[in-house]
């Protein structure tokens, strides 16, 4: 298990290498993908066992995380504003000694994340892909506020979690405890709507951005209004799928991130000798 | 790859001692709890075990040190549904583990 220093906590990394799970091995340097999981009920194992050997097998340097608070990284009681996950992301980059510009998928907040490091960290980014995420504009502050605020009155009562084992099962029920743990012990539920915003306008993000969405997830609505503001911008909405298509649909998403990284990855490498020859 | 090779079986692919070394990595997982749990073939990491995912994350990296990249975890993992995951007991991944010792060996 590799834990890194990323400022004043020990993240949990694990990376998969091209090639390292079978599959081959491009020629030239391959791209880096970066994996970045959502909050709460969530950690790198939900990459771990769904894209994470498809991309290595596809011939991209994976990297998967524990995002702060969650996982096998240090849970700080405090310190759970945006900008504390992007640093941390920039730290574990630099720990890791990575200076190629990166392809983010993150998941919920982790696409969320991935934006944010987008803004703010520009160069050292390839392309964003959000899978059923949003960019952190004032609205998603919001919205997620409101969540976490409700989460944080109801998982902690054993009352809310028995009747979540009747309706859902005790699996549910396990992580809605875990859930439970994370807002009652940090500050989560107040720093996370309270951290630094992008413009609606969305100018700030100036990456190519791939934006996925279940067609019934209440998010799905977004997909015109990210195509109409940002010039490289592309949106996949898959029907019948909820806010939980990446673990509904492993193989479908895996194939879009593929492709969606394949193709960029190929423009990038074209335009530094594109004029040689 | 065929499995008709198998007539050898190396000391480390017999299947109880794969289970043996199975149980004691579990035994000493890191902040799972297990060091005291019975656990044999048909016990459940879910339901029994109550492993999260994570925990197989820790699982996976140990299994992969001790018999290296002939065993990925990881792998047998993203191909299983779900239910199939939460269903999933001890000795299948015993099973698994033996079954990629042997395919390997067959290999060499």
């Amino acid at each position: 298990m590799a834990k890194i220093r990323t400022g004043d906590i020990t993240t949990h990394v694990q990376q998969l290498a091209a090639g390292a799970v079978g599959g081959a091995v491009p020629e030239g340097e391959p791209p880096v993908v970066v994996l970045v999981h959502g909050l709460l009920t969530d950690s790198l194992a939900s990459h771990y066992f769904t894209l994470g050997p498809a991309l290595s097998a596809a011939g991209m340097d994976t990297v998967m995380y524990d995002l702060r608070g969650h996982g096998r990284t240090d849970r700080p009681a405090t310190g759970y504003r945006l900008e504390n996950f992007v640093e941390d992301l920039a730290l574990l980059l630099d720990g890791l000694g990575e200076h190629r510009p990166v392809h983010l998928a993150g998941n919920s907040f982790g696409g969320t994340v991935a934006a944010g490091f987008a803004a703010w960290h520009p160069g050292r980014t390839a392309t964003v892909t959000m899978i059923e995420g949003e960019p952190p504009v004032a609205a998603w502050a919001g919205r997620i506020g409101d969540g976490l605020a409700h989460a944080r009155r109801e998982l902690v009562h054993e009352e809310a979690i028995d009747w979540i084992r009747e309706r859902h099962g005790a699996h549910t029920a396990r992580l809605s405890r875990a859930a439970g743990r994370i807002l009652a012990t940090t500050t989560l539920a107040e720093d996370v709507p309270a951290g630094r915003l992008i413009a609606d306008d969305l100018s700030a993000l100036r990456r190519p951005l791939f934006a996925l969405f279940g067609g019934d997830s209440g998010l799905a609505a977004q997909a015109p209004e990210l195509e109409a503001r940002l010039t490289e911008c592309r949106t996949a909405v898959l029907p019948g799928q909820g806010h939980s298509v990446l673990v509904e649909q492993p193989a479908r998403i895996r194939d879009l991130v593929l492709d969606w990284v394949r193709e960029h990855h190929a423009r990038r490498s074209r335009t530094p000798a594109g004029a040689v020859g | 790859m065929t499995t008709e090779a198998t007539t050898t079986t190396p000391r480390d692919a017999d299947g109880n001692t794969v289970l043996a070394r199975i149980v004691t990595v579990l035994r000493e997982l890191p902040d799972a709890g297990l060091e005291d749990a019975e656990i044999g073939r048909d016990t459940l990491f879910h339901d029994e075990l109550e492993l999260e995912s994570i925990d197989l994350v820790t699982l996976s990296g140990t299994l992969r040190e001790i018999y290296g990249d002939r065993v990925n975890l990881a792998l047998f993992i993203a191909d299983l549904e779900l239910d199939e995951i939460i269903a999933l007991t001890v000795g299948q991944l015993a099973d698994h583990v033996t079954a990629s010792l042997r395919a390997t060996a067959a290999e060499g």
